[in-house]
């Protein structure tokens, strides 16, 4: 049965301490630094290299409809039960290993870049080729030469390839808990098996309604084509606040259809062709 | 670090606090989706190997033909098909993040995949027309004679085969995404790709036809060029009625009036009148071979540009955070 995390956005505190966790974990270099004015999130989205963002839903009063609150969520890879990555992958890189979630082979992955676009929630990204130069090479920190010295294996050491969430693949085999949800100080992102966080969410969102607050799951019985998510969330907005497809769409379900296009479009032609070049 | 740094008011209106004009809510108009990664050089291939396949299909009709000019027009095709799969796969591994590990694609084949079957697609076609040209070469006396095993009569409509696939999958991997415009359009977008494909095959191989001398078959090529690019036009117009506000970043602005004038005018229209006038005017031999090479300049221009659009209106398209709220099913 598949391992997943269950984030309860009433819980986040935005403390970020997921995005550090993972970032140290996993060895992934940094974003840089930026301002981007929107409430307190100035790491913007997830990419190859930031593989948990905390989203900050910041509302003012307008009128009278919109009360003031402020809202946070962990987003991450949602290792979909029907991932559009998985399906596209050509080299067979992307797989769902032994605790059910999707990785991405680092030493298979040869960065083709067909996961970008076939992943409807955005996650998957390329990481930039890492290539210093001598001259920028002091401007690298020590860690960064440390790990570009390692062998293949070392997830980042060369770039070029597709990164995303790997649900902390190496911790799960060691038995530990993912570095973010490790970290998490108020249990808002918990770790576990995926019938048993749903199973807690469920009850979660009955106590939270209870209270009066408008709890809903996404992810938990979807009737979309990507179906359930094994990285979950507990809501209390609609989806689009939080960046999220109300809707997603697994990507090759639009093959049938456009295979059957190109064959009738290709049959049609060879039959003008044949009467125009035998029609003598 | 930002592409568009929002303006502090847009910060503040973000979310359940939007402005009336504003589609629906959004994460402060961030992009929902990662855009493509695809430069020139998937965009030139998803050109040649359209073509590519398209000159598959000319080989065969032209190849079973009882004229004889005509079998000679099938001879340069297989050459030109053997010399565009030579050209396409350093086009394909340049674009790679880590080209040293092409060969990856080799190690399985996925039905899902609409880039693995095309891998294998392109791996097969280029058996087929090496055999095709190794035919040809054994018939030149060029080659041992016993390489007349790779018959004509089997392998031609292999390639063909072959050669609508190459042509048809470009068009089913760009529409397989989550990207709005590309999953629009998941029926315009493979019959395009080998109308497009098919109709530059035509160009391309009208321009050889009459470099080698061999212009009689050229009317025929100009006849079928016509019916794959007429196609062509009604297909690009029910898309942008059927794509609807999803079009925008493709038929709209400057990126729109690209593909109108070099595509829609200049790649189909002109090419088009172009290849009437020299079927009911008279004129010397000379001028219709100009005008035909002419013709197939301005096809496979437009069928460039058509290429290019697909993929830059698609970057801008992965950018509108509405349009990917509404994943077309």
């Amino acid at each position: 049965m598949a391992n997943g995390f269950f984030t309860d956005t009433t819980l986040c505190i935005g403390c970020k301490a997921c995005e550090v966790a993972c970032k140290q974990w996993n060895e992934l270099p940094s974003d840089g630094l930026a301002f981007t004015g929107m409430s307190y999130d100035n790491t913007l989205r997830l990419s190859g290299t930031t593989w948990r963002h905390v989203a900050f839903v910041e509302d003012r009063e307008v009128g009278t409809t919109i009360v003031n609150r402020w809202s946070m969520m962990s987003d991450v890879c949602k290792h979909c039960t029907h991932a559009g990555c998985m399906e596209a992958c050509p080299t067979g890189a992307i797989i769902r290993n032994e605790f059910g979630d999707v990785y991405i082979q680092p030493d298979v992955c040869n960065g083709c870049g067909y996961c970008v676009p076939s992943c409807p929630f955005g996650v998957v990204d390329l990481i930039e080729p890492f290539k210093p130069s001598a001259a920028k090479a002091a401007e690298y920190n020590t860690a960064t030469l440390d790990r570009e010295r390692l062998s293949e294996g070392a997830l980042q050491s060369h770039g070029g390839i597709a990164g995303k969430c790997t649900l902390c693949y190496d911790r799960q085999r060691l038995g530990f808990t993912p570095a973010c949800a490790k970290a998490c100080p108020t249990e808002s992102i918990q770790f576990g098996n995926v019938d048993d966080l749903k199973a807690r969410a469920r009850k979660r969102v009955e106590r939270l309604r209870e209270r009066g607050v408008d709890a809903q799951l996404y992810g938990v019985d979807e009737t979309t084509s990507v179906g359930d998510l094994n990285a979950f969330f507990l809501l209390t907005q609609p989806p689009e606040h939080y960046n999220l497809p109300a809707r997603p769409v697994l990507p090759s379900t639009h093959q049938p259809a456009g295979y059957a296009a190109a064959a009738l479009a290709a049959a049609a032609l060879a039959v003008a062709g044949l009467a125009i070049f035998r029609g003598r | 670090m930002l592409a568009h740094p929002p303006s502090p008011d847009d910060a503040f209106t973000g979310a359940a606090g939007r402005r009336d004009n504003e589609p629906g809510p959004s994460y402060f108009e961030q992009p929902l989706l990662k855009r493509p990664h695809w430069g020139w050089n998937v965009i030139t291939y998803l050109f040649l190997g359209g073509i590519m396949g398209g000159t598959g299909l000319i080989t065969m009709l032209a190849g079973r033909s009882s004229i004889p000019a005509d079998r000679r027009l099938s001879r340069t095709a297989k050459f030109a098909s053997l010399a565009l799969a030579a050209i396409n796969p350093p086009l394909l591994i340049s674009h790679l993040g880590r080209p040293e590990r092409f060969l990856n694609m080799l190690r399985i084949v996925k039905f899902k995949s609409p880039m693995s079957l095309g891998v294998w697609g392109l791996v097969l076609y280029s058996g087929a027309a090496g055999g095709n040209v190794l035919y040809e070469l054994a018939e030149m006396r060029v080659a041992p004679r016993w390489l007349r095993i790779f018959a004509p009569p089997v392998l031609e409509p292999l390639q063909a085969l072959l050669g609508a696939f190459t042509a048809g999958y470009t068009g089913v991997l760009i529409s397989a995404t989550a990207i709005p415009l590309w999953a629009k359009g998941k029926r315009h977008i493979p019959a395009l790709s080998v109308c497009s494909g098919l109709a530059g095959a035509c160009a391309l191989n009208t321009i050889l036809a009459i470099v080698s001398g061999n212009d009689e078959p050229v009317e025929r090529l100009e006849r079928l060029e016509a019916v794959a690019a007429l196609a062509e036009l009604t297909l690009l117009a029910d898309f942008r009625r059927h794509a609807g506000a999803l079009g925008k970043p493709m038929f709209e602005g400057k990126r729109g009036r690209r593909l109108r004038d070099f595509t829609a005018i200049g790649g189909i229209a002109i090419p088009l009148l172009l290849n009437v006038m020299g079927a009911v005017l008279p004129m010397p031999k000379s001028l219709r071979n100009a005008r035909s090479v002419a013709a197939s300049a301005l096809t496979l221009l437009g069928g460039y540009v058509l290429r290019e659009t697909f993929i830059e209106a698609g970057k801008t398209s992965a950018g509108d955070p509405h349009a990917a709220f509404r994943q077309p099913e």
